[in-house]
């Protein structure tokens, strides 16, 4: 026993103690990782609807919400070469390609590949996207088939988007969870795992003023963690995620009460930062300020969203920097995002088993 | 003048700092303009400002603040809100 409350003493003292950053990144696997990630602090990313066409249609999804859905297709190559050619003149290292569909443009895909190489497609999975185009391939997936093909009225959606994807190291199988679907993800990962597919996980975040069956109460976020965090620890050679990530995305309060979201939609400032950079452009190739995040029309309440976590939460450092566990967690969010979101990063082994909560607030 | 002395000696460490974390060439303490605009000139965004924000807590035990960022646009701001809170901090200590 007396071991016991010399730990809980020691803990404590650790606690209190204000750390120095030097001290934090002193241990080899935690500065190792640091030089790791900080290697990739150049991205900056915009994003770009593609088209305002699916081949299905989702309940809840964001891009048919707002006026965006009726922005008129741009499908001149030159123009977009010249977009991203600009954008990459004001400093884009990294597109998020993404509304409605974008595997129905796959001519535009590799145009926007062959101008700025590092990026993501937000896809269905349903119909495949060229291997020239190298970017990381992000495949929604809200359930088991059965879910699939009442909220999505796709059949057979998993087989399909495995058989399209199976070994494909651009691919990233992304599974939302809803207020409907946490008890079939365990189902969902096995098959997953048994076909070698990487998978993360998102949440669902209502666009505004859904109230649907799908939005999330205290109990189902709490039963998402669980789940999150039993999935992780089963399969950690498939699930891309951390304990920290499970604990910033199911608090809750949404992420920009967490962690003060910085997208231009609520950031009004444009000195430095996302405020400054992030453009969201419509399939017009226009871009409005007021709308710009990157699920536009998400209710910013209900954002818990794991593009949105990518950046917001990444980009809190300094606040992560108070001691060994906090930033242990930060360097495995961090971690986690660009295993996700670039092509070719592995991700490491999680380098703090503990739940940390964010910054700020209370146990 | 020894102010002005204090904010270039803080302006030329933050100049290293800067040389250092963020990997810069061809540039030395020295020859850093102390003016030049780190955001739209040098090209540092956000991350970078809070890579060096730590170091700079480590070096001087001040703390710069998230929301402080945009202002901090040039060494020598970056340097005179060193000074700042470097003052700040003796007054309370003197008191």
């Amino acid at each position: 026993m007396p071991q016991k409350s010399q730990k809980l003493k020691l803990r404590r003292a650790q606690q209190r103690k204000e750390w120095k950053f030097s001290e934090l990144i002193e241990d080899q696997k935690v500065r190792e990782r640091w030089e790791r990630v900080r290697k990739y602090f150049f991205l900056r990313e915009s994003t770009y609807d593609m088209t305002n066409r699916c081949n299905i249609r989702c309940e809840g999804c964001y891009y048919y919400e707002g006026d965006k859905q009726f922005s008129r297709e741009n499908k001149d190559l030159n123009a977009w070469r010249k977009l991203l050619k600009d954008e990459k003149a004001r400093g884009i290292t990294y597109v998020v390609l993404a509304g409605a569909e974008p595997s129905l443009v796959p001519e535009l895909l590799e145009a926007c590949f062959q101008e700025i190489s590092l990026g993501a497609i937000a896809t269905n999975g349903l119909k495949f996207i060229p291997e020239s185009v190298n970017y990381k391939i992000h495949i929604s997936v809200w359930g088991d088939d059965e879910t699939s093909l009442k909220i999505r009225n796709a059949k057979n959606m998993l087989l399909r988007q495995i058989d399209n994807y199976k070994g494909d190291t651009r691919a990233v199988f992304v599974y939302t969870f809803t207020r409907d679907n946490i008890d079939q993800a365990d189902k969902v990962i096995e098959t997953l795992a048994g076909n070698g597919c990487k998978i993360t996980f998102n949440m669902f975040s209502s666009p505004v003023g859904y109230k649907g069956r799908l939005r999330h109460t205290a109990a189902s976020l709490e039963h998402t963690r669980e789940t999150m965090t039993a999935l992780l620890l089963n399969h950690p050679d498939t699930v891309l995620f951390s304990r920290y990530n499970a604990t910033a995305h199911t608090h809750k309060s949404g992420l920009h009460a967490l962690y003060n979201c910085s997208y231009p939609r609520v950031n009004p400032s444009n000195d430095i930062g996302l405020g400054r950079s992030f453009r969201q452009y419509r399939t017009d190739l226009t871009w409005n300020r007021d709308a710009a995040c990157c699920v536009p029309d998400t209710d910013c309440v209900d954002c818990r969203h794991y593009a949105a976590g990518s950046a917001i939460v990444t980009a809190r450092l300094f606040r992560h920097a108070t001691n060994p566990d906090v930033f242990r967690s930060w360097l495995d969010y961090v971690d986690t995002y660009l295993s996700v979101w670039v092509v070719g990063y592995e991700k490491g082994l999680n380098l703090c088993s503990k739940t940390v909560l964010p910054p700020g607030v209370e146990a | 003048m020894l102010m002005e002395n204090k904010i270039m000696g803080i302006g030329l460490r933050i100049a290293q700092i800067m040389i250092d974390e963020l990997k810069l060439e061809d540039v030395t303490a020295e020859t850093f303009n102390p003016d030049i605009d780190l955001v739209d000139e040098v090209g540092i965004d956000s991350m970078d400002l809070a890579t060096v924000a730590l170091v700079i807590r480590d070096e001087y035990g001040i703390r710069i603040d998230e929301d402080d960022y945009p202002k901090l646009i040039t060494i020598r701001l970056i340097a005179e809100y060193i000074g700042g809170k470097l003052d700040e901090k003796s007054e309370l200590i003197d008191d």
